[in-house]
C-alpha cells in the first residue's frame, strides 16, 4: 500500500512539470520516470528499504514521496541542461 | 464476387445463423452458475505427501477423478470440478445446501491405515511401551501435549512413513495458532505456517514445534459412553508404521451390525485384496500372540487382549481387540472385516463411499468456500437480467436518436448479436454467472462502439463530399482499423483475465472475449451488408437520413493549449487520491484479506447486538455485524464478517442464528482462506502488469513505440485515479473490481486508439503543421466520436449500476469511474504527452520553429493559411463540407479508393493549403492504388495521379505528393508561397535543414507558450 501511495504521489507531482520549460532529459516522459522512480526510491530509503503495508500506511507515508519526486524531476532537469550545453 | 452478391451472401448467412440460433435457444438448457441458482463452491489447494512429493498435473487429474466419483455419489447434478491455476481444484455443487457435509465428502483425503496398536503408541520416553496401559489406553488430554511428545522423536527412516516434517505454531496459551504445515526441510518451517498471522509475524511467546517423519499424532476415538453433545479432543502419538492401507481393501459398504452380539448399529464392512488378506492375517496373528504372551493369570483374558486400529485421516475410527482365545492364529481376512464406531447411517454410507473411491493422491487444503442460497441466486439472476435489458434498451435508444437510419440498422445488429450470443452461451455451454452477465452487458456497449466509430466515419466521408454508397464503403474501410485495434486489445485483456483470474471473474472474461468476437461479426460485417444493400434505396437518398447533414458545430478548442489546466486538474485529483490512500488505505474485501462473510435474512426481528451475542456464544467474538437493506431477503437482513471459518463452524453459526431468530433458506456465506487471498492478490497484480505490457507492445507494433508510452502513462493514470476514488469513497475492492479495472484498460484504449489513429492519418496530410496543431485538428475531428463511444459504453454500465444488485453495482462503479477517467485521459493526458514528446524530435522542432517564425512567435492552435491577407483556418473537411452539402446527387463510384474527376479536382483544391507546390505533377505510382485516395488521385479517371503519401513524420513523402497549391500565402506552416517563407525554408523535411541542426532554444511546453 505504501508503494501505491508513493507512486500515486509521484505521478501527481509529475503533472505539474507541465509548467516547467521542456528541458528534462527525456522530456516529459523523462520527468515522469524521474518523479515516479524518485518517489519510490525516496520512500524506500526513508522506510529502511521496506514497503509499509496496509496497516502501516499513513498520510505521512504519502507525503514522504514528495521530496523524492521533486529530486527525481530535478535530476532529469539538471541532466537535460547538462546534455544541452 | 460483386458487392451486391457479397452483401446478399452475408445477409443470408446472418439469417441462417439466426434460424440456427433460434433452434439452439429453443432446445438447449441454460446452465446457471452457483451465484445465480444457489449451491456450494469449494476451492482446494493441492499439497504434497511423502508418497507424492510434488503436486503434479497427473496427481491433480487423479484427484479430480476421485472427487468427481465422490460428487456423483452425493447425487449432485451438473456439478463442475475443474483445475484452477497451478495447484488448485474448484468444485461447484449446485443446489447443495450442506456445505459442511459436501466439504467432508469432497476434500477428505480418506487415507486409511491399519496399525498394530500397542507396539506403535509412543510413551513419554519417546518410544513405544506396549505393556504400559497408561500409554496405550489413555490418550493425552491436549493436542499440544501430543505434539510436544511427538516432537521429541528423531526421524524414523523406515520407508513407509505417511508424512513429511510437520510444523505447528502454538500460542502462549498452548492453543494451536497454525499448522500442521508439511515441509521437507528439517530446519526451517514453511512460509505458509505464518501466512494467516497478522503481518506474517510470530506472536510473542508463541512456539514452533516440529514432528519428524515417522511419528504421527492421531485423534483418539470417542468413547461410547462420552456425552454426545460435548466435543471429545484426546490424542495419541504413534510410530508411523502402518500394517495395511486403504489400497488393501475392497468392496466397502454400509451395513448393520447384526452378527452375534451385534448392536444393530450402522457399520462399514469391506473385503481385503489378496495381499491385504494375507497381511491382515499375519498382523492379527501377531497381535493375538502378543496378547497371549503378555497374559497375566491374575487378570481377565480381555484385559490382556491387544488391539488393532483403523485410522482414517489421522483420526482413530475404531480400535478393536484381537482375542487370542478365539483367534489364536489371527483372523482370516477372507470373511472381510468391519469398522464400527458410533456411526449414523449417513456417516457410515459416507465412509463407505470414501473408501470405495479411494484415497486422494495428494492432500487437499480447503482455501475458499462459498455457499449461495437459492433465493439470493434467483434475486441476482433477476437483477442481472433487468440490468441487461435496461442497458440494451438505452443503447438502442441512443443509437436511434443519434444516428437515425444508421441507428436503426445498428439496433437490428445489436438484436442479432443478442440472439447469437444467447445461442452460443447455451450451445457451448457457458456457465452463466453474475460477472458473466456483466460481461454480456458490456459487450453490448462494445458492439455499439464499433458501430459508432464506423457511422461517424461514414458521416465524415459523406460530409466531405462522397456519395452515400461511396461514403458508406469508405467509412467501413477506414473505420475498421481502429475497431480491430481496440477489439484486439479487449480480447487480449479478456484472455489475460481468463488465464489468471478466479472462477467468477473467469466467467466474465470468457463472456467478454467471446462477445467481442461475435460483436465484430454483427456490428461490422452484418451492418455493412445491410447498409450496402440499402445504400441505393430511397431510404438513404439524403445525407440527413444518416445524420450526415450540415455540421452545425465543430470543435475549435485549443486542446494542447488547455492541457496545462487539465494536467493540473489530474495532478490535484491524484494528489488527493494519494493522500486518501495514505490516510484511508483501500478497503480490501475478503477476496484479498481472507475471512468469512455471511449474509442472511432473519425471520424474526433482531438488532446488531442480538446477532453479535449469537456470534459470541458460538465463539466468534471478532465478528462485525452490519444490517443491510435488501427487501427481497426480508426486513432483517444482516451481513456478518469474521475471520475465516471452516464449514462446520459456519454450520454452527447458522444453527445458532436459526434457533434464535429463524434463518430458513436465506443463508449465504463465503469463506476465503489466506492462501487463496494471496493467490487472488498476486494474480490481480500479474494480470494488471501483463495487460499493460501487452497493450504497450501492441500499440508499439501498430503505431510506433513513442505512441505506446503515453498510452501506458494514461492507463496508469486511470488505474490510480480509480484507486484514489475507491479510497476516498471507502468502497470495497474485490476481485470484480480488479476485473472491472482491467476492462477499463481496454475501453480507455478505445478512445486513445481513435485519437492516435486520426493523428497518424493526419500527419501526412499536414506536412507543414506543428505536431500540436495536428493533434488539435485530430482531436477536434474525433472528439464527438470519442465522447459518443464513451457515452455508449457508459449507458449499459449505468444499467448495471441502477438495476444490477449489490455485486454488479460494485462492478459498475469501478467501470463508471474508469470509463470517465479513460475518456478524459485519452484526450487530455495521452495526446498532450505524445505531443510534448514528439516535438522534441528534431523534425518536429524545426516545424514548430517554422510555424513560430511565420506567426510572429506564437503557434496558432490549428494549422492556418492566409487568404487575402487574413489568416484562415485550414480545415479541408470543413471546406468540402461547405461546398458539397448542397450539391445534390454527388457522383462517385462505390469504391472508397476511387473518386470522380470532379471530386478529385475539388480534393486537390481542398488540400492545397496544406501542401507545398510540387515542381510538377508526378506520374501516378501504379502499384500503390490503395493510397491514392488520401492524396486525391483518381484511379477511375486515370488522368492524374499522385505519388502516394507515405506516413513519415518528416512529411517528405507528403510534400512530394502535392499536386496543386493554394493561391494564398502561408502563415501557419502549411502553405509555402509567401515570399519570406519559401518552400525550402519552411519545409521541415528539407534535407539541408535536417542536417544543419540548430542550437536548441530553451524549449517550453505549449501550455506555457500560449
Amino acid at each position: 500500500m505504501g508503494m501505491l501511495a508513493w507512486v500515486m504521489m509521484g505521478l501527481a507531482i509529475w503533472h505539474f512539470t507541465i509548467f516547467l520549460p521542456d528541458r528534462e532529459w527525456g522530456g516529459i516522459v523523462g520527468a515522469f520516470l524521474g518523479a515516479v522512480i524518485g518517489a519510490a526510491l525516496f520512500g524506500l530509503a526513508v522506510n529502511a528499504l521496506s514497503i509499509p503495508g496496509q496497516d502501516d500506511t499513513t498520510i505521512l507515508t504519502a507525503l514522504e514521496a514528495i521530496p523524492g519526486a521533486l529530486i527525481g524531476i530535478a535530476v532529469t532537469y539538471a541532466e537535460g541542461i547538462r546534455r544541452e550545453s | 464476387m460483386t458487392d451486391r452478391r457479397r452483401n446478399l451472401f452475408i445477409l443470408l448467412a446472418v439469417l441462417g445463423l439466426l434460424l440456427a440460433s433460434a433452434v439452439v435457444i429453443a432446445q438447449k438448457k441454460m446452465r446457471l452458475g452457483l451465484d445465480l441458482r444457489g449451491g456450494v463452491e469449494l476451492v482446494y489447494q493441492g499439497k504434497p505427501t511423502p508418497q507424492v512429493p510434488q503436486v503434479t498435473q497427473e496427481a491433480l487429474d487423479r484427484a479430480i477423478d476421485i472427487i468427481r466419483e465422490r460428487v456423483d455419489g452425493l447425487g449432485v447434478a451438473e456439478s463442475e470440478i475443474q483445475r484452477s491455476g497451478r495447484d488448485q481444484i474448484s468444485v461447484s455443487l449446485p443446489d447443495v445446501t450442506n456445505a459442511s457435509r459436501a466439504q467432508q465428502q469432497v476434500g477428505k483425503v480418506a487415507q486409511l491405515f491399519f496399525y498394530d496398536w500397542e507396539i506403535n503408541v509412543i510413551g513419554p520416553e519417546g518410544r513405544p511401551d506396549p505393556s504400559n496401559r497408561q500409554v496405550t489406553d489413555v490418550p493425552l488430554p491436549t493436542f499440544f501435549d501430543a505434539v510436544q511428545r511427538a516432537a521429541k522423536r528423531a526421524p524414523q527412516a523406515d520407508g513407509d512413513n505417511t508424512t513429511n516434517f510437520q510444523w505447528f505454531l502454538f500460542g502462549k496459551d498452548r492453543k494451536l495458532l497454525a499448522g500442521p504445515e508439511e515441509g521437507t526441510s528439517a530446519e526451517r518451517p514453511p512460509a505458509e505456517l505464518f501466512s494467516e498471522l497478522a503481518g506474517r509475524r510470530r506472536p510473542p511467546g508463541s512456539q514452533v514445534l516440529k514432528i519428524a517423519p515417522g511419528t504421527v499424532v492421531v485423534k483418539a476415538e470417542r468413547p461410547d459412553k462420552f456425552p454426545k453433545n460435548q466435543p471429545y479432543e484426546r490424542f495419541f502419538v504413534l510410530d508411523d508404521d502402518p500394517e495395511l492401507s486403504g489400497t488393501d481393501i475392497k468392496n466397502p459398504e454400509q451395513n448393520f451390525d447384526q452378527g452375534p452380539g451385534g448392536t444393530g448399529g450402522a457399520i462399514v464392512t469391506f473385503d481385503f485384496s489378496k495381499k491385504g488378506r494375507q497381511q491382515f492375517q499375519k498382523v492379527t496373528r501377531r497381535v493375538a500372540q502378543r496378547g497371549q504372551q503378555q497374559a497375566d493369570p491374575g487378570r481377565l483374558p480381555q484385559d490382556n487382549f491387544q488391539h488393532f486400529a483403523a485410522v482414517l485421516d489421522n483420526e482413530v475410527v475404531t480400535r478393536p481387540f484381537i482375542s487370542y482365545t478365539e483367534n489364536p492364529d489371527g483372523i482370516d481376512g477372507r470373511g472381510g472385516a468391519q469398522i464400527s464406531g458410533g456411526f449414523t447411517i449417513t456417516s457410515a454410507q459416507d465412509l463407505a463411499r470414501l473408501l470405495k473411491t479411494g484415497a486422494l493422491p495428494i492432500k487437499l487444503e480447503l482455501i475458499s468456500q462459498s455457499q449461495v442460497s437459492a433465493t439470493l441466486g434467483k434475486q441476482a439472476l433477476d437483477q442481472g437480467l433487468l440490468a441487461g435489458i435496461a442497458g440494451f434498451a438505452v443503447v438502442m435508444l441512443f443509437l436511434l436518436l443519434f444516428y437515425r437510419v444508421l441507428g436503426l440498422i445498428a439496433s437490428a445488429a445489436l438484436a442479432v448479436y443478442a440472439v447469437y450470443f444467447f445461442a452460443i452461451i447455451k450451445l457451448i455451454p457457458i456457465t452463466l454467472t453474475l460477472p458473466g452477465i456483466a460481461g454480456l452487458i458490456l459487450t453490448v456497449g462494445v458492439a455499439a462502439d464499433a458501430n459508432i466509430v464506423i457511422f461517424e466515419r461514414v458521416k465524415e466521408e459523406i460530409r466531405a463530399g462522397r456519395s452515400i454508397p461511396s461514403g458508406i464503403a469508405a467509412g467501413y474501410k477506414k473505420g475498421l482499423s481502429a475497431i480491430i485495434d481496440a477489439n484486439v486489445v479487449t480480447i487480449m485483456v479478456a484472455f489475460i483475465l481468463f488465464v489468471l483470474a478466479t472462477s467468477g471473474v473467469k466467467g466474465f472474461a470468457f463472456v467478454l472475449g467471446i462477445g467481442t468476437l461475435v460483436s465484430l461479426f454483427t456490428a461490422v460485417l452484418a451492418t455493412s451488408a445491410i447498409l450496402g444493400t440499402l445504400s441505393r434505396s430511397p431510404l438513404l437518398v439524403r445525407p440527413s437520413a444518416l445524420g450526415a447533414g450540415p455540421q452545425k458545430r465543430r470543435w475549435s478548442v485549443d486542446f494542447m493549449g488547455a492541457s496545462k489546466w487539465f494536467f493540473s486538474m489530474s495532478g490535484v485529483i491524484l494528489l488527493i487520491g494519494a493522500l486518501a490512500i495514505g490516510g484511508n488505505g483501500l478497503n480490501f474485501g475478503i477476496d484479498f484479506e481472507s475471512g468469512t462473510r455471511i449474509t442472511t435474512g432473519l425471520q424474526r426481528p433482531a438488532d446488531e447486538d442480538q446477532v453479535r451475542s449469537v456470534m459470541e456464544a458460538a465463539g466468534f467474538d471478532d465478528a462485525k455485524i452490519q444490517r443491510i437493506d435488501d427487501p427481497e431477503l426480508g426486513r432483517n437482513v444482516f451481513q456478518i464478517s469474521t475471520s475465516t471459518l471452516q464449514p462446520d463452524q459456519v454450520t454452527k453459526v447458522r444453527s445458532g442464528l436459526d434457533q434464535r431468530f429463524g434463518v430458513g433458506n436465506n443463508f449465504s456465506n463465503s469463506s476465503i482462506g489466506p492462501t487463496f487471498g494471496q493467490t487472488v492478490a498476486r494474480s490481480a497484480l500479474i494480470a494488471i502488469i501483463a495487460s499493460l505490457i501487452v497493450i504497450g507492445a501492441y500499440m508499439a507494433l501498430r503505431f510506433e513505440w513513442k505512441y505506446a508510452v503515453p498510452v501506458l502513462i494514461a492507463l496508469m493514470h486511470d488505474i490510480l485515479i480509480t484507486g484514489g476514488v475507491y479510497s476516498l469513497t471507502g468502497r470495497e475492492v474485490t476481485t470484480s473490481t480488479v476485473a472491472a479495472l482491467l476492462t477499463i484498460l481496454g475501453f480507455s484504449l478505445y478512445d486513445t486508439i481513435i485519437v492516435f489513429d486520426r493523428i497518424r492519418e493526419n500527419v501526412p496530410r499536414m506536412p507543414r503543421a506543428a505536431f500540436s496543431q495536428i493533434v488539435n485538428r485530430s482531436m477536434a475531428e474525433v472528439l464527438t466520436r470519442s465522447l459518443a463511444t464513451s457515452f455508449c459504453t457508459g449507458l449499459p454500465v449505468l444499467g448495471l449500476m441502477l438495476f444490477g444488485g449489490e455485486t454488479l453495482k460494485d462492478f459498475a462503479f469501478a467501470l463508471l469511474v474508469g470509463t470517465a477517467s479513460g475518456t478524459y485521459s485519452s484526450i487530455f493526458i495521452a495526446a498532450p504527452v505524445l505531443t510534448y514528446w514528439k516535438e522534441r524530435e528534431e523534425t518536429w522542432r524545426q516545424r514548430l520553429e517554422g510555424v513560430q517564425r511565420r506567426s510572429g512567435g506564437r503557434v496558432p492552435a490549428y494549422p492556418t493559411a492566409t487568404r487575402g491577407g487574413e489568416p484562415i483556418d485550414v480545415d479541408p473537411e470543413a471546406e468540402a463540407d461547405r461546398r458539397r452539402l448542397h450539391r445534390p446527387g454527388a457522383l462517385a463510384p462505390d469504391q472508397p479508393d476511387e473518386v470522380s474527376a470532379e471530386e478529385f479536382e475539388e480534393m486537390v483544391r481542398d488540400i492545397a493549403p496544406e501542401v507545398e507546390p510540387a515542381p510538377k505533377p508526378q506520374p501516378a505510382a501504379p502499384k500503390r492504388p490503395r493510397e491514392t485516395a488520401r492524396t486525391g488521385a483518381s484511379r477511375s479517371t486515370g488522368a492524374v495521379r499522385a505519388r502516394p503519401a507515405e506516413e513519415k513524420p518528416d512529411g517528405r513523402g507528403e510534400a512530394q505528393a502535392a499536386l496543386g497549391r493554394s493561391e494564398e500565402e502561408d502563415s501557419g506552416g502549411e502553405v509555402a508561397s509567401a515570399p519570406d517563407a519559401t518552400a525550402e525554408e519552411v519545409d521541415a523535411s528539407a534535407p539541408k535543414q535536417q542536417r544543419a541542426k540548430p542550437k536548441r532554444q530553451p524549449a517550453k511546453r505549449h501550455g506555457r507558450r500560449r
